[in-house]
């Protein structure tokens, strides 16, 4: 595990804000990694295998980063590497996709994950108070669950159903691209039950809904991969309002064309009223007034997927070991391959 | 920088001075080499193949015997071969109108194929003997492994006898199936303006392909994607650590006996490929080692996937061919470490690290 220096930690403390993120170095070992403003890194912990997600919970101070799907791991670790990381291994018949969220009180944290016999999606449901066991679980309503959110109301949980079916007999093969039906559904985290459930028109089945965040009006961004033809452009970016069908945002050819039909990532800066959509297939980073739904910067970054809000922009983070402030002020850790996702967490909180 | 400048950067550079022109090589001359000598050859083989493969499906129908029996079967394996080459190009035109899952459906994890072709031998469905109407029924039912059912599944032997006409003709519509698909494919390829035209002809106004360093990465991305493919999906899915953990049903083309034919059809066509590109020569004079030992490598793991014959649980049963199947897995994570990062690297590629995965 790498150490922090003490004057690694005063940085912490000053900071408003630290910047969370899973990580493959160049010797080919896995990490997760909390970052400073600045984008240095605070604290490092070593993982087993690739990571994906983090999440975090104010509460306790503890963050979770989620294993890469099909992986069968979770861990458990504070900022300050005071308390061991705490490992969660998923049962038997299920894997993690990646993302999972606390409940406001930091009570129950919840992951997404496969119950890859039945092919089925499932929210696995794990106790933080008691080593995290697994005390539940609850159906996603759909197949390949991917990202999920916790709603404002703090009881509604928003998981976006990607459609896929894998099983890891088969590693990452897709299973199901013919007939697959990706769906966004709001669950009742107490109840388990489904409350909402929204489908993309037939003719957009192949449109894989995976990541998500919420904008200050409390609507969910979400963003897509497209399975179908390399040719066809669909539209990737959409907004879900409780209630409503799902509405996709118009967006300019040449901002469209630059995503390769992949959004690899979502966050909305709910200070500032924008969305940044990410896409490391097609090396841009777009950002959107969340109000006008109008595209208000595009810029090219190769291999660019992390994002979280930094100041009145986002910061971003790159497969080439890039880390880009909000102010644009970029630095380089040769040694890291930055993850798919980066989380913000408030010092504050 | 400078390694990197020499493949995708050429021109502006080159313009610059800062690359001697000897060292240009240029993204879309690797691609034209990639298309006209791999990738239009290998569909226009294919198709070759599942013509043959319906001729003599007609062939068995009209007059069965155990001769044209064999025969069909014959063809049914070398179109499997072709395949098992040509599907390592995964994108373009074999991925309109879900093609890619009408020829192959695999993995059937719950046998969905498996039960619709025995509903369709049982129910006798007239439409499902018209390769015209087979084509809008499931995926599952109308590719090679719906043939590989009929040609070697439970009751297959009646074919060689006048018994189970129906099975035949169902066989032979698939057959046309696979033909017509193969012919769709080949002839896409070889439009001259079609999706050939815009991978060989990255540009700016390129909705595919904005620039040279986006054509190669989709070239790289096949050797990346398909070495991971053939080992942790169509070889690790059958092949355990350890005997206990072996699924020999769940192996690929195990009723006919293709499953290491395959394997080796997937590596030899990852060799054609690479070599018609000519990668090997935008590397530096220092890496070009590179390219020879991903050669040998890609040969010795076709020679060593063939070297495992006959019923593929039999080959699991034995500790030789067991050995074999180990050499064959550690090949490809050779090649996937040697192309993945060495090979990468020298071009400045990240070859889509956060993004290989669907995450």
């Amino acid at each position: 595990m790498a150490t922090m220096t003490p004057s690694a930690w005063a940085t912490t403390l000053v900071a408003d804000a630290v910047f969370a993120t899973a990580f493959v170095k160049r010797d080919g070992s896995f990490g997760a990694a909390v970052l400073s403003e600045a984008g240095k890194v605070l604290h490092a912990i070593d993982l087993p295998d690739r990571g994906h997600d983090v999440t975090f919970d104010p509460i306790s101070k503890r963050s979770v980063v989620f294993a890469r799907q099909p992986g069968t791991f979770a861990v458990v670790f504070d900022h300050s590497g005071r308390d061991a990381p705490l490992t969660i291994a998923s049962i038997a018949g299920r894997h993690f996709f990646g993302h999972g969220v606390f409940s406001a009180d930091g009570a129950l944290l919840y992951a997404t994950e496969n119950d890859f016999d039945n092919a089925a999606g499932v929210v696995g449901v794990y106790d933080a108070r008691a080593k995290f066991s697994r005390v539940g679980e609850f159906p996603t309503y759909g197949m390949g669950p991917h990202e999920l959110l916790l709603l404002g109301d703090g009881r509604t949980i928003a998981v976006a159903n990607g459609g896929i079916e894998t099983h890891p007999d088969y590693g990452r093969a897709e299973l199901n691209i013919a007939t697959m039906k990706p769906s966004y559904v709001l669950i009742d985290r107490v109840t388990g039950d489904l409350i909402e459930k929204h489908e993309l028109p037939a003719a957009l089945h192949q449109l894989s809904i995976r990541h998500m965040d919420t904008d200050r009006s409390g609507s969910v961004w979400f963003g897509c991969q497209y399975r179908g033809p390399g040719t066809d452009r669909p539209l990737l970016v959409g907004r879900a309002a409780r209630g409503k069908e799902l509405q996709l945002l118009d967006m300019p050819q040449d901002v469209l064309s630059g995503f390769r039909n992949y959004i690899g990532s979502v966050a909305a800066n709910r200070a500032a009223g924008t969305v940044a959509v990410s896409s490391p297939e097609g090396n841009s980073l777009v950002v959107i007034d969340a109000a006008s739904g109008r595209v208000v910067a595009n810029s090219a970054l190769v291999e660019v997927c992390g994002v979280a809000p930094d100041g009145t922009g986002f910061m971003a983070t790159t497969g080439a070991g890039e880390i880009v402030e909000g102010s644009g002020a970029t630095r380089s850790e040769p040694d890291y391959v930055w993850d798919n996702h980066m989380l913000r967490i408030e010092q504050a909180a | 920088m400078f390694k990197r400048s020499a493949l995708f950067l050429v021109l502006p550079l080159a313009l610059l001075g800062v690359v001697p022109a000897s060292a240009a090589v240029k993204a879309s001359d690797i691609i034209q080499r990639a298309i006209d000598g791999f990738v239009r050859p290998a569909y226009a083989g294919l198709h070759e193949h599942a013509e043959a493969l319906t001729g003599s499906m007609r062939e068995l129908c009209v007059t069965p015997s155990q001769g044209e029996l064999d025969a069909a079967r014959a063809e049914f394996s070398a179109t499997v071969y072709a395949w098992s080459s040509a599907e390592i190009i995964g994108f373009g035109p074999i991925k309109e109108n879900n093609r890619l899952e009408r020829m192959l459906f695999w993995p059937d994890r719950k046998s969905i194929g498996l039960k619709q072709v025995q509903a369709a031998l049982s129910d006798k469905d007239p439409t499902a003997t018209d390769p015209a109407q087979l084509a809008g029924k499931s995926v599952a039912m109308q590719g090679l492994g719906a043939l590989e059912f009929v040609l070697y599944g439970d009751g297959a032997d009646a074919l060689a006898g006048k018994d189970d006409p129906y099975r035949c003709a169902y066989g032979a519509a698939v057959a046309g199936n696979i033909e017509a698909m193969a012919g769709e494919v080949s002839a896409a390829w070889n439009k001259p303006d079609g999706f050939a035209a815009l991978w060989a002809n990255p540009g700016p106004q390129n909705p595919l392909y904005r620039d040279g360093n986006e054509a190669v990465t989709e070239l790289v991305g096949v050797f990346i994607n398909e070495l991971e493919m053939v080992r942790d999906v169509r070889l690790k899915g059958f092949f355990g650590g350890k005997p206990d953990a072996d699924k020999p049903k769940q192996a690929i083309y195990w009723r006919s006996q293709n499953t290491t034919a395959s394997l080796a059809g997937n590596l030899s066509g990852i060799d054609t490929l690479f070599q018609a590109s000519k990668l090997g020569d935008a590397l530096p004079a220092d890496a070009r080692w590179m390219a020879e030992s991903i050669h040998i490598q890609l040969v010795n793991g076709a020679a060593t996937a063939k070297a495992v014959s006959g019923p593929i649980d039999k080959a699991l049963a034995d500790p030789a061919l067991r050995d074999k199947l180990d050499h064959f897995a550690l090949i490809t994570s050779s090649l996937s470490a040697l192309i993945g990062t060495r090979l990468t690297a020298e071009f400045g590629l990240t070859a889509g690290f956060s993004s290989l995965d669907g995450d």
